[in-house]
């Protein structure tokens, strides 16, 4: 098999992305493998790598939509969100660009080998730093930037508090660039950090439609895309409660003044047809169409 | 002729093989000697029962004595051979009448002084010569034990000066007496309703469990309430599990009262600790928690090969050691019960505390444990902090004597119908379960989505299988299915 072209683009060249002249200290060589006429600006899609299924589903319906719609998504290729979102760019047919914070040919985080070698054969991955330097912490902060600077628009999709995102939210900020992000339930710690983006002004996207929007009014080509399935409304209690919020077994039972036996066949049920999906720590959660 | 032979017995594995202790006492050089492949415990016999007899007032003879342990191949080990070897000299000069002994198989360690020790598996002696048709000889505190088997009769003998006298005879007693002891109580355990309900499903079932929650949240509490809600030993039970007991040098006798053993071993124990080993080879945990309850907390603490151990006998109900003396097989049917946090600080998922652990360390710390042996768990459950509104609240659930009776209900119908779930497999599953068309294609839709193993879709039968007995349903029906699946580990769908 070929390998993947390689370039190393220098400020003043002129394939060198015009975006990230905006920062105040622009990459002086972007190191790129795959290819560089993909790097134009496009959506950001960032979220928690210790992502809830809430989290992935909601990163794989946008990106996976804005992708179909011609926006290139933007992401770093951490475990979790990013990973979710890029995944579905991909499966969607769309292009995608990972910005890694070590040198664009390492596989780093190891989890997301197998997406960066299909990103550098068929869309691009890139770096600010020489080829093979290793991760480092900071690394991944300077990183930030280059991702907000790539993108016309921000998408946060789940984020805690503290979180990393934020770095790439101020960055994007700063740029003046727009950050959008997903609400989640506001007893969720792993929606604190998009809820308060969204209360510091950040647009809240609760559907594709509003994504559009959004796109559209941050200078993006949005071509038509299929709609998402649109979300049927269940209509037991154990699904109306779960659709409000994730709960454990014991506390709905409690809410709803029902035995734990009830709802734990109930709840084996809907997970069983994929309704239902238990998040790492215990709770069940409902799933919205993919 | 000065010849003598006295019955004996040593221990392998859990049983103990008979052993014929044969004196040859003849003029010539004074000496002593062991022969027929016995370790050193049973070569020091030779001086202390030198003394002993002494000390009893019994002569021992001027002369060149031989004791042969027959078979010889058979490695001999422990100090319980000291009082055959003595009865076996002296039935040999004579200062005992030959008939004292004819018949008996005899077991105990000597003092100088002449008093009978009592030596660890006790029972299992008491099983062989039972086996061999013999009575047994042995100090008053081991034949405490010995009174279990039935239609064994047992000779007292406490110092070797009563021999004179004759042996003073015990009441036989058929049946160690029941009961005696009391279990923590579900009582003490608040809230936690959905764990109460696996709990209870793990102790209808015999399935295994697993507790995931934080630091704290009632895992210990709550496992150590299981023997409580289990029926009692039952007879051919109790005689097994306090057999292992007794070859362990441990008591017995809470097992043979029909108490089930719970085993907790500290999570820094070895591979030869939970499995069995040394050298003779000694009963491990696991072995040690047959019919009971093996408690493992803090599973992913625990060493990986460590763990790893526990599959072969999750599947066999016992396991084999093969060393270079020979292979020992010990019993191990245990119910699993493990509990762990979900990550290494322990907070992740809970509401209230922030979880610091990297991505990666988490899922490493997931990993310590391993996929086969989480695709034993046949039953996984989160348990979680409570409110303490609820713990100090009024709030309080059914006690153990409740859901015992539940339990023993249960395994009543399970016994009509065809035996405990866990121990069905394959076919006879699958007729056991009786599922409808229908239920059959929802399952099987699932268990291919959820990516089951072999053994995972065995294992959900099973505990699908429980909760229909629960239920007293001949039939497995969806919602059996349903509730077994969401007790499926996350980590191995």
């Amino acid at each position: 098999m070929k390998s993947p072209a390689r370039h190393a683009i220098a400020l003043g060249d002129a394939a060198y992305p015009a975006c990230l002249r905006d920062l105040s200290e622009p990459p002086r060589v972007l190191y790129v493998i795959g290819s560089p006429e993909l790097l134009v600006p496009g959506l950001g899609v960032i979220g928690a790598r210790k992502a809830t299924p809430y989290g992935l589903t909601t990163a794989r319906r946008f990106a996976g939509w804005a992708a179909a719609a011609g926006v290139t998504i933007i992401s770093g290729a951490a475990v979790g969100c990013d990973m979710a979102g890029q995944l579905a760019a991909r499966s969607s047919g769309g292009s995608t660009i990972a910005v890694l914070g070590c040198g664009a040919d390492v596989d780093y985080p190891s989890g997301s080998a197998d997406l960066l070698q299909d990103l550098r054969s068929n869309c691009a991955v890139i770096s600010e730093l020489p080829w093979g330097s290793p991760p480092s912490r900071w690394t991944f902060v300077r990183r930030n930037r280059i991702i907000a600077a790539l993108s016309a628009a921000l998408l946060v999709v789940e984020a805690g508090l503290p979180s990393g995102t934020f770095s790439t939210a101020d960055f994007a900020l700063d740029l003046g660039r727009d950050v959008l992000a997903v609400p989640g339930a506001i007893t969720h710690p792993e929606s604190r950090g998009a809820n308060r983006l969204i209360r510091q002004g950040a647009t809240p996207i609760t559907d594709v439609s509003e994504l559009g929007d959004a796109l559209r009014l941050a200078g993006l080509d949005v071509e038509f895309a299929q709609e998402a399935a649109q979300l049927t409304l269940p209509s037991g209690a154990i699904e109306r409660a779960l659709l409000a919020e994730a709960q454990r077994p014991d506390d709905l039972a409690r809410a709803l003044d029902c035995d734990v036996v009830t709802i734990a066949r109930r709840l084996g049920e809907l997970e069983m047809g994929g309704n239902v999906v238990r998040y790492r720590d215990g709770r069940y959660g409902f799933v919205a169409a993919r | 002729m000065p010849q003598a032979t006295v019955f004996a017995a040593t221990i392998a594995g859990v049983e103990a093989l008979p052993v014929e202790v044969q004196a040859d006492v003849t003029s010539g050089l004074p000496g002593f000697g062991i022969v027929g492949l016995a370790d050193t415990a049973v070569l020091e016999a030779r001086d202390r029962v030198r003394s002993a007899l002494r000390a009893a007032g019994f002569e021992f003879p001027n002369a060149r004595v031989l004791v042969n342990l027959a078979p010889a191949p058979l490695r001999k080990h422990g100090t319980g051979f000291d009082l055959p070897i003595a009865l076996a000299i002296l039935t040999a000069t004579r200062q005992i009448p030959a008939g004292l002994t004819a018949g008996s198989s005899a077991v105990g360690e000597l003092a100088l002084d002449g008093s009978v020790r009592s030596v660890a598996g006790t029972l299992a002696y008491a099983l062989a010569a039972a086996r061999c048709g013999h009575d047994l000889i042995g100090p008053g505190g081991a034949l405490a034990a010995a009174r279990a088997v039935e239609g064994l009769t047992c000779h007292r003998l406490d110092v070797l000066q009563e021999l004179r006298t004759g042996f003073s005879a015990l009441p036989v007693v058929a049946h160690y007496c029941s009961g005696g002891f009391t279990e923590p109580d579900l009582l003490d355990v608040a809230g936690h309703a959905g764990a109460r309900r696996v709990l209870e499903v793990a102790a209808a079932g015999g399935h295994n469990l697993l507790m995931v929650g934080p630091p704290g949240s009632g895992k210990t509490l709550l496992a150590r309430r299981l023997p409580g809600i289990l029926p009692q030993l039952d007879d051919a039970e109790r005689l097994a599990s306090a057999l292992v007991h007794s070859v362990a040098g441990l008591d017995e006798a809470p097992l043979l009262a029909g108490r089930r053993p719970f085993r907790a071993p500290h999570h820094t124990c070895s591979v030869a600790g939970l499995a069995g080993g040394g050298s003779p080879p000694r009963p491990g945990e696991m072995s040690l928690a047959h019919n009971g309850v093996l408690f493992l907390d803090e599973l992913a603490e625990f060493s990986p090969s460590a763990l790893q151990t526990l599959r072969q006998p999750m599947e066999d109900g016992s396991l084999t050691l093969v060393r270079a003396e020979g292979r020992v097989r010990y019993p191990a049917r245990f119910t699993l019960v493990a509990a762990m946090n979900p990550c290494p600080c322990g907070f992740l998922g809970d509401p209230d505390r922030t979880c610091d652990c990297a991505d990666g360390i988490i899922r490493r710390y997931n990993t310590r444990v391993g996929g086969p042996l989480m695709d034993r768990m046949d039953l996984v459950v989160r348990v979680d902090r409570i409110d303490p509104d609820l713990l100090l609240g009024a709030e309080q659930g059914e006690s153990s004597s409740v859901v015992r009776e539940r339990v023993l209900a249960t395994r009543e119908f399970a016994c009509r119908r065809g035996g405990l779930s866990s121990g069905l497999s394959g076919a006879a599953l699958l007729d056991a379960c009786r599922l409808t068309g229908a239920t059959s294609r929802l399952f099987t839709e699932t268990a291919r989505r959820h990516h089951f193993s072999g053994r995972a879709v065995t294992r959900v039968l099973r505990v699908a299988r429980t909760l229909a007995d629960m239920d007293a349903e001949k039939r497995v029906s969806a919602a059996h299915l349903a509730e077994a699946v969401g007790y499926r580990g996350w980590e191995n769908r």
